[in-house]
């Protein structure tokens, strides 16, 4: 097999392996969502300051970060023919990705009960 | 001299007549995208509802507004309509609903669905 037919090869698997968690970790946010008929501050913040809670989360934004990473560069690759154009975009949207992960690392360290 | 003359000279969208299949598929595409524009405002949200008792306080009140009310059923429904047809792709890439009935079927079984829990997403939210 040639370099080539594996380079999309990466970005397909990816894309689905993130798929599968942010599936799974929808249900299970909406399993603990659905637990409360109003949900009150104390609560919500306990939930986030539990540490199993906290890199289930931290592992859902970045499944979501990668997935949107793989799936917004295929429409660009689709729709965006200049190239420099293109390029810029890519790079736009990398920082942008980039940026909200770490965005939600400083709220993450925001919690505290 | 070949003739191009019948060539159409440009694509017009709205002469195609899509099939389900690609109807669901495109909105894929679509929500994907919206998502993609709705992280920003996640995270905005998370920030306020875990920042203290006062701005999640603000936060339930902020969801409240007609037009917050718009943007949350758009990312639910973003949502909704993304990971119902993303389990159907997955499904396909284990060799299920290839056939063109199938594929048809299970297309069709997604819009409902999806109408299903869009009704019940609403009903929770807004009744």
């Amino acid at each position: 097999m040639s370099m080539v037919a594996l380079e999309g090869l990466r970005p397909w698997i990816l894309q689905r392996l993130t798929a599968v968690y942010l599936l799974l970790y929808v249900f299970y946010a909406l399993a603990y969502w659905l637990f409360f008929d109003t949900l009150t501050y104390v609560h919500w913040l306990a939930w986030l300051a539990d540490d199993v809670n906290q890199i289930l989360l931290s592992l859902f934004y970045l499944s979501m970060l990668i997935h949107a990473w793989v799936g917004i560069r295929d429409v660009l690759l689709d729709y965006i023919k200049p190239f420099l154009i293109k390029l810029l975009l890519l790079f736009g949207v990398a920082l942008f990705l980039i940026g909200s992960g770490f965005w939600l690392l400083k709220i993450l360290m925001m919690v505290q009960v | 001299m070949m003739q191009y003359d019948s060539r159409p000279k440009y694509l017009n969208l709205f002469k195609i007549k899509l099939p389900v299949t690609g109807v669901i598929s495109i909105f894929h595409r679509l929500t994907g995208i919206l998502l993609f524009a709705f992280i920003p405002v996640s995270l905005y949200f998370l920030q306020l509802s875990v920042k203290d008792a006062a701005s999640f306080q603000q936060l339930s009140v902020l969801m409240l507004s007609p037009l917050s009310r718009f943007f949350i059923l758009l990312m639910l429904w973003s949502l909704v309509h993304h990971l119902i047809t993303g389990l159907r792709f997955l499904l396909i890439d284990m060799e299920f609903f290839l056939s063109r009935q199938s594929s048809r079927a299970s297309a069709w079984g997604v819009v409902i669905v999806e109408a299903l829990v869009m009704v019940t997403v609403i009903a929770g939210l807004f009744l």
